[in-house]
C-alpha cells in the first residue's frame, strides 16, 4: 500500500515537472515572401536577460527549445541582413510565427588583414590599406609611410636610399620617369598592394646577364579600378587674408587600367602655394646631352627655411594627358604636358652701418615676377621581349620663362629677363639576344636645342641689354656585342659622337667700371670615337663590373682657341654583395679625366644679372676625379625592418680655380689659371620600422657632409670647407580607432670655414605634427602644426608657429565636403635682425596669410 | 555498389559546386598551437560565413589549391615558385628554397553547412589527405554569462564545451548572428571570437569585415579520400614518429635532424598527441 502510494506520488509529481516543461517552438519566416530561413539564431533569455538556452532554426525555419519555465522570459531572434526580433514569451501563443524584416546588420569592421609586408623571392609586397592612415589621400602620402621606401614632395621613389628604376601600373610601364603624376594622382583607396622588386632589370633581353641593384615598383590595383575608368576631382574655393582675395585649388584626375590601354588623365590649378611644375618632371631624364645651361640668373628672393607651401604665391595649372597601347607585341606611349606656374615674391633687406659720421641705412626692396609656361610631349615605341629589346623615344620640350624683377632703395633697378628654351630628341635603342648568351646593341640618339637669354637691367636711367644665343645639336651612334660565358659577361661598345655647338652674346653697354671684352662668337665643337669594354662576373652571389670606356675626341674651336685632340680613359669598378634575401652591400670606385664644361669656355663677359657679370676661361681643359663609395641594405620583411647606409668620397682637381672680383658696386667672376683641389665626403643612413600594434610605421634618418674647395676673392685665395649634420625622425599611426596622428622632427647643423677660420655652428630644428581626430565614421577633424626654430647667428633664433586646421564630413563614399583654414594665427611676415659689429641687416619675407578653404570633392 | 556511391558523391558535388552561396562575413583568425618543442607556433586562418554555410582556411594554401586547380594555372604556380625559389648559380646549376615562395604549408580545410547538418575537415594525415565529417550539435556548450570580454569591439560572452580530448572556452557574441567560429568550433548563438583550450591551443579574431565572396567548395576534391578521424589521426602520429624509416624503407637513404637555437643538429623530439595533438582523443581512447 504504501509503496503503492509511494509510487502514485511519484508518477504525479513526475507528470507536473513534465507539464512544467515547456516548449518553444516555433518557425521563422522572412517578412513578404514568407519563405523559412534557415540559420537564423534563438536566444532564450530570462527576465533578467541572462541567455538561459539557444538554438538555431532548421532548413524549416523551424526551431525548438524546451524550459522549465517561460514567466517573463524573451527569445532574441537574430540573423544577418535582418532586424533583430524580440518576442516576450508571456504574451505569444505557442508554437509562434516570426516575421523577420531584412535590414542592414551594421557591422564594426575591423580589416581583415594580409601581412602588413610579405616577401617572395626578390618581390616585396605591402598591403597599402595596411598602411593608410585617414588623413592619406593618394599612394604617395601612404607609400611615405612603408618602411624602406622614401617619397620626396614631388613624388620621386627611392627604395632603401635608392632611386627606382622603373614605375609600373599594372605591370605596365605608363608613365615612363614622371610617375609623380601617378604618385600624387592615384587615390590610395584604388590601390591593393604595393610590390617592390628588387634588382628589377627593366630589358628582359639583359635579364640573366647584366646585373641591376636598382629596384622597381609596381602597383596591383584593387579589382573595382581595374578594366574601368576611375575618376576623382576636388573643386575647392576660399579667401585668403594675404595675399588679399579669392584662393582656389581645383583637381581633375581620370584613369583608366585596361588590358590594351591605359591613360591618366590629369587637371590641376590652384592659387594656395602648391607649386604644380615639378608634378610632371621625368625623374629618369638623363641629363641633355646638348650640355647648354643658362648663362643669365636672376631668381626672386626666397624665404630661407620654411616650407614652400607657406611662402609661395603662385597662379599654377597643370594639364597631362598619358596614354599607353598595347599593339601586336610592343607598346605605343604618348605624354603630353603642358604647365603654367606665375610666382610673385618680395623681400624687403634694411642694412644700417654705424658710423662715426652718423649712421648710414641703405634699404632694398625686391618685388618680382616669374610667369613660365612648359610644354612638353613623349611619344614612345617599345618591344620588350625576352630576346628583342626595341624603344625609340621622340621627345620635345618647349619652355618660356619671363621674369621681372624690380628693386628700390638705394640701388634701384629692374631687371627683366626672357628665358625660352626649345629641345627636340630622338632615341633609337635596339638589342637582340642569339642563342641564349650573345647579345648585339645598337643605339642612335640624336639632340638639339636652343637657349637664348635676354637680359634688360634698367639703372640710373640707363638700360643695359644682354643677349645670349646658345644652340647646341649632338649625335651619338653606337654598336654593342655582348656575350656570356660561365657567369662572366663581356661586353664591348663602340660608337661615335659628334657636337656642334655656337654661342653668340653681346652686351652693347658695359659699365665703365669693367674692363675688358663684352662679345662672344664661339663655336665649340667636338667628334670623339670612343670603346667602353665592360666586364661583369658573377660569382657564389657577388656581382663585378669593370667598365673601361677610352675615347679619343679632336675639338675645334673656329679659331677662337686652339683646336685639341685628347685621349680619356676612366676606368670604373664595382661589386655587390648579396649573402642573403636579408643583405646587400655595394663598393664602387672610380677614377678617370674628362674635359671641362664647355659653356666655361668664354672670353668675353656675360650679365648674369644687375650686380653680376662672368668671365670664362680662354683656353681648353681636362680634369680629374676619384670617387669611392660603399652603400649596405638590410631588410627583414616579417619584422618590417629596413635599413639602409651610404658612404662617398670624392676628389677632383681642376686646372683652374674660380676668382671673385668687386668693380665699385659690380662682383665679377672669373677664372684664374691655378690649381684648384676639391674633395666632398657624404655619409647618410636611414632606418625604418613598421608599428604594428597601432597600425603604424617610424623612421630615423641622419646625414653627414663635408665639402671643402677653393676660390680667389679679391686675389686671396680662400679654402672654404662647408660641414654640415642632420638628423630626423618621423613617426605615424593610429593608436586608437578614432585618433591618428603624424609626427616629424628635422634637426640640422651647419658650419662654414674659412682659411681656417671657424664661423660658429648654426643649427636649424623643425617640428611638424598633425593629429586626426574621426569622432564619427563620417567626420575627420584634423589639426597641424608646424614649428621651425631657425637660428640666425651665433645664439639668436627665429621661431615660427603656423597652424591649419581642417574638417571634413564624408557625405557618402562618393562624396567629401572640406573646410580648411590654414595660418590660423595669421602669420603674416617672417622677419629678422642680425647684427655684427658694424652694422645690422633687418630683413622681411611675406608668408601666406590665413587662408580660409572649402572643398568638395567627387570620386567614382 | 562503391562504383554508384562515388557517382553519387560527384553528383552531389556537382550540385554543390553549382549552388554558390555568397557569404557575408570574413573573419581572419590568429592560431597558436605548440610544435613539437612545446614552443607556440602562429599561423594565420580565415573564416568565410554566412547565416548556414561555412569555410575554413588558410588564405595561401587557398590561392595555390586555387591555381593548382586548373592546367595552366598549375603551369604558372610552378613558374612563380621557380621564380621565387630557384636560383640559377653562375655555372648553370640550380638551387631551390621553398620557403622563399609561396608554398602550402597549412592543409585543413574545414566546411561547415547547416543544411546537411555537418562539419567536413580535410586535411592532411602523415602523408595522405583525407577527410571526415561529424554532426553539428557534437559540441555542448555551457554559456558561463558572467564571464565576458571585447574582442575588435564586440562584447563576448563564455561558454566551456569538452571536445574531442581537450577542454575548451569560447567567446562569441551574440551581436554577430552566425553559429560558426575557428576551426571546427561551433554550435553558439553569435561568432565565436576567441577560443581557447588546455595545452596551448589558442584562436583569437583579428579582423573582421563584409564580404560578398563565394563560399566556393574545395579545390582539387578527388585528392581526399574518405577516413576515421580517430584512426586517421592515430595513423598521422606514427607516422611523424617513423618519418625516416618509412622514407627509408621506401628506398631513399635520408637522415631527418632538426636544427635547435643554436644551429646544432638534434634529434627530432617524439610527436605526442596528448602534448601536441589539437584532438587528443585518440590517445585517451586506445589506451
Amino acid at each position: 500500500m504504501m509503496n503503492r502510494l509511494i509510487f502514485i506520488l511519484a508518477f504525479v509529481w513526475a507528470t507536473l515537472t513534465v507539464a512544467a516543461q515547456v516548449n518553444v517552438s516555433g518557425v521563422i519566416v522572412e517578412e513578404g515572401s514568407n519563405e523559412p530561413l534557415t540559420g537564423a539564431s534563438v536566444i532564450l533569455r530570462n527576465a533578467e536577460g541572462k541567455i538561459k538556452k539557444y538554438a538555431t532554426s532548421d532548413v524549416k525555419g523551424r526551431f525548438s527549445i524546451s524550459t522549465p519555465e517561460i514567466k517573463g522570459y524573451t527569445l532574441d531572434v537574430s540573423m544577418m541582413s535582418f532586424a533583430k526580433q524580440t518576442v516576450k514569451l508571456d504574451s505569444v501563443q505557442l508554437p509562434v510565427k516570426i516575421i523577420m524584416e531584412a535590414s542592414a546588420t551594421m557591422l564594426k569592421e575591423v580589416a581583415v588583414k594580409a601581412d602588413r609586408i610579405r616577401e617572395q623571392g626578390d618581390t616585396i609586397t605591402y598591403t597599402v590599406g595596411s598602411f593608410a592612415q585617414a588623413q592619406d589621400r593618394s599612394i604617395g602620402d601612404v607609400l611615405k609611410r612603408m618602411p624602406g621606401i622614401d617619397v620626396s614632395n614631388a613624388g620621386k621613389i627611392q627604395y632603401q636610399g635608392e632611386d627606382i628604376n622603373k614605375f609600373y601600373i599594372e605591370g605596365s610601364d605608363l608613365l615612363g620617369g614622371k610617375y609623380g603624376i601617378a604618385t600624387n594622382g592615384i587615390n590610395h583607396d584604388d590601390v591593393g598592394a604595393v610590390e617592390v622588386m628588387e634588382n628589377h632589370q627593366p630589358m628582359q633581353v639583359l635579364s640573366g646577364i647584366s646585373f641591376s641593384d636598382k629596384a622597381a615598383i609596381n602597383l596591383k590595383l584593387k579589382n573595382k579600378a581595374k578594366a574601368t575608368w576611375t575618376f576623382h576631382g576636388d573643386a575647392g574655393g576660399g579667401y585668403s587674408w594675404q595675399p588679399d582675395g579669392a584662393v582656389w585649388d581645383g583637381e581633375l584626375f581620370a584613369m583608366a587600367v585596361m588590358p590594351g590601354f591605359q591613360n591618366i588623365t590629369t587637371l590641376k590649378t590652384n592659387n594656395i602655394g602648391e607649386d604644380l611644375s615639378a608634378s610632371a618632371t621625368d625623374f629618369f631624364a638623363s641629363s641633355r646631352a646638348t650640355g647648354l645651361s643658362r648663362y643669365v640668373s636672376v631668381s626672386l628672393p626666397g624665404v630661407p627655411n620654411l616650407s614652400r607651401k607657406r611662402t609661395l604665391f603662385n597662379h599654377s595649372a597643370l594639364v597631362s594627358t598619358n596614354s599607353l597601347w598595347k599593339v601586336k607585341n610592343g607598346e605605343f606611349k604618348a605624354q603630353i604636358d603642358y604647365s603654367f606656374n606665375r610666382v610673385t615674391a618680395q623681400a624687403a633687406n634694411i642694412t644700417t652701418y654705424f658710423l662715426e659720421s652718423g649712421d648710414r641705412v641703405i634699404t632694398e626692396n625686391r618685388d618680382g615676377r616669374d610667369r613660365s609656361h612648359s610644354l612638353s610631349g613623349k611619344f614612345i615605341y617599345e618591344v620588350n621581349q625576352k630576346t628583342t629589346f626595341i624603344n625609340n623615344t621622340l621627345s620635345t620640350n618647349i619652355d618660356w620663362d619671363d621674369v621681372r624683377l624690380g628693386v628700390t632703395g638705394s640701388l634701384p633697378n629692374d631687371q627683366s629677363a626672357k628665358l625660352p628654351d626649345y629641345y627636340v630628341a630622338n632615341k633609337f635603342k635596339m638589342i637582340k639576344r642569339f642563342n641564349g648568351k650573345h647579345l648585339v646593341t645598337f643605339q642612335s640618339n640624336n639632340e638639339w636645342e636652343s637657349l637664348p637669354q635676354t637680359l634688360n637691367v634698367s639703372l640710373d636711367g640707363s638700360t643695359l641689354s644682354q643677349h645670349i644665343g646658345d644652340h647646341a645639336f649632338y649625335t651619338h651612334e653606337s654598336a654593342a656585342y655582348a656575350f656570356s660565358i660561365k657567369g662572366v659577361t663581356v661586353s664591348l661598345e663602340g660608337g661615335v659622337k659628334g657636337y656642334l655647338r655656337s654661342l653668340n652674346t653681346e652686351l652693347p653697354d658695359m659699365p665703365e667700371e669693367i674692363p675688358g671684352e663684352t662679345e662672344n662668337v664661339l663655336n665649340t665643337n667636338y667628334f670623339t670615337v670612343y670603346a667602353t669594354p665592360k666586364f661583369e662576373y658573377w660569382v657564389k652571389r657577388v656581382n663585378f663590373t669593370l667598365n673601361a670606356p677610352v675615347s679619343f675626341a679632336h675639338y675645334t674651336f673656329d679659331k677662337a682657341i686652339a683646336n685639341r685632340s685628347e685621349v680619356y680613359f676612366s676606368p670604373s669598378l664595382s661589386m655587390n654583395w648579396k649573402p642573403n634575401n636579408r643583405f646587400s652591400m655595394t663598393l664602387r670606385g672610380g677614377t678617370g679625366r674628362s674635359p671641362m664644361n664647355l659653356n666655361m669656355i668664354q672670353p668675353g663677359y656675360i650679365m648674369t644679372n644687375y650686380r653680376t657679370f662672368k668671365q670664362g676661361v680662354d683656353d681648353f681643359y681636362n680634369s680629374t676625379s676619384q670617387n669611392i663609395s660603399a652603400s649596405f641594405a638590410y631588410k627583414h620583411t616579417r619584422r618590417g625592418v629596413f635599413a639602409n647606409a651610404m658612404v662617398m668620397q670624392s676628389w677632383s682637381h681642376l686646372p683652374y680655380t674660380m676668382a671673385q672680383q668687386l668693380y665699385g658696386d659690380y662682383i665679377v667672376y672669373s677664372y684664374t689659371d691655378a690649381k684648384s683641389e676639391g674633395q666632398n665626403l657624404m655619409a647618410m643612413g636611414s632606418v625604418g620600422k613598421t608599428l604594428d600594434f597601432m597600425r603604424g610605421s617610424a623612421n630615423v634618418n641622419g646625414s653627414f657632409n663635408r665639402g671643402e674647395s677653393h676660390l680667389f676673392s679679391e686675389n686671396n685665395a680662400v679654402n672654404s670647407v662647408s660641414l654640415g649634420w642632420s638628423v630626423g625622425a618621423k613617426i605615424n599611426g593610429t593608436p586608437m580607432k578614432w585618433l591618428s596622428f603624424d609626427y616629424r622632427i628635422d634637426f640640422s647643423k651647419s658650419q662654414l670655414r674659412m682659411n681656417g677660420v671657424k664661423n660658429s655652428w648654426l643649427c636649424d630644428m623643425e617640428n611638424s605634427l598633425l593629429i586626426n581626430i574621426m569622432p564619427h565614421s563620417k567626420w575627420e577633424w584634423r589639426i597641424m602644426g608646424e614649428h621651425y626654430r631657425n637660428e640666425l647667428t651665433s645664439g639668436t633664433y627665429k621661431n615660427v608657429f603656423l597652424l591649419d586646421t581642417k574638417l571634413v564630413y564624408k557625405l557618402n563614399k562618393r562624396i567629401e565636403l572640406s573646410a580648411m583654414l590654414n595660418n590660423i594665427f595669421n602669420q603674416r611676415t617672417y622677419n629678422y635682425t642680425t647684427y655684427s659689429q658694424l652694422s645690422s641687416f633687418e630683413s622681411q619675407r611675406w608668408l601666406r596669410g590665413r587662408e580660409l578653404l572649402f572643398t568638395i570633392s567627387l570620386r567614382k | 555498389m562503391k562504383k554508384l556511391l562515388t557517382l553519387t558523391a560527384m553528383c552531389l558535388v556537382a550540385i554543390a559546386s553549382v549552388a554558390q552561396e555568397k557569404a557575408d562575413i570574413l573573419v581572419s583568425y590568429e592560431c597558436v598551437s605548440p610544435n613539437k618543442m612545446m614552443k607556440p607556433v602562429t599561423s594565420r586562418m580565415s573564416l568565410l560565413a554566412s547565416t548556414t554555410k561555412a569555410k575554413w582556411f588558410n588564405d595561401l594554401s587557398l590561392w595555390v589549391d586555387s591555381l593548382k586547380s586548373t592546367p595552366e594555372g598549375k603551369a604558372q604556380y610552378m613558374e612563380i615558385l621557380k621564380k621565387s625559389c630557384m636560383t640559377v648559380e653562375p655555372d648553370g646549376s640550380t638551387t631551390w628554397d621553398l620557403s622563399k615562395g609561396p608554398s602550402k604549408k597549412v592543409y585543413t580545410y574545414v566546411f561547415t553547412n547547416l543544411a546537411d547538418n555537418g562539419v567536413t575537415l580535410y586535411g592532411k594525415f602523415g602523408e595522405d589527405q583525407g577527410f571526415y565529417t561529424e554532426p553539428i550539435d557534437e559540441m555542448n556548450w555551457t554559456i558561463v554569462e558572467d564571464s565576458t570580454t571585447t574582442i575588435l569591439g564586440y562584447e563576448c560572452i563564455m561558454a566551456k564545451s569538452d571536445y574531442h580530448g581537450r577542454q575548451w572556452k569560447a567567446w562569441f557574441t551574440p551581436e554577430i548572428p552566425i553559429p560558426f567560429g575557428p576551426w571546427k568550433l561551433r554550435g553558439l548563438p553569435g561568432l565565436i571570437l576567441k577560443a581557447d583550450a588546455d595545452g596551448g591551443f589558442s584562436f583569437v579574431a583579428t579582423g573582421l569585415e563584409r564580404t560578398d565572396r563565394i563560399i566556393t567548395p574545395l579545390y582539387l576534391q578527388e585528392d581526399y579520400s574518405k577516413v576515421d578521424r580517430l584512426k586517421a589521426l592515430d595513423n598521422a602520429e606514427y607516422y611523424m614518429n617513423n618519418e625516416e624509416n618509412i622514407m627509408n624503407a621506401q628506398g631513399q637513404s635520408v637522415k631527418i635532424y632538426m636544427l635547435d637555437d643554436n644551429g646544432n643538429k638534434i634529434e627530432v623530439p617524439k610527436y605526442d598527441g596528448l602534448k601536441h595533438s589539437i584532438e587528443p582523443d585518440y590517445k585517451i581512447k586506445n589506451e
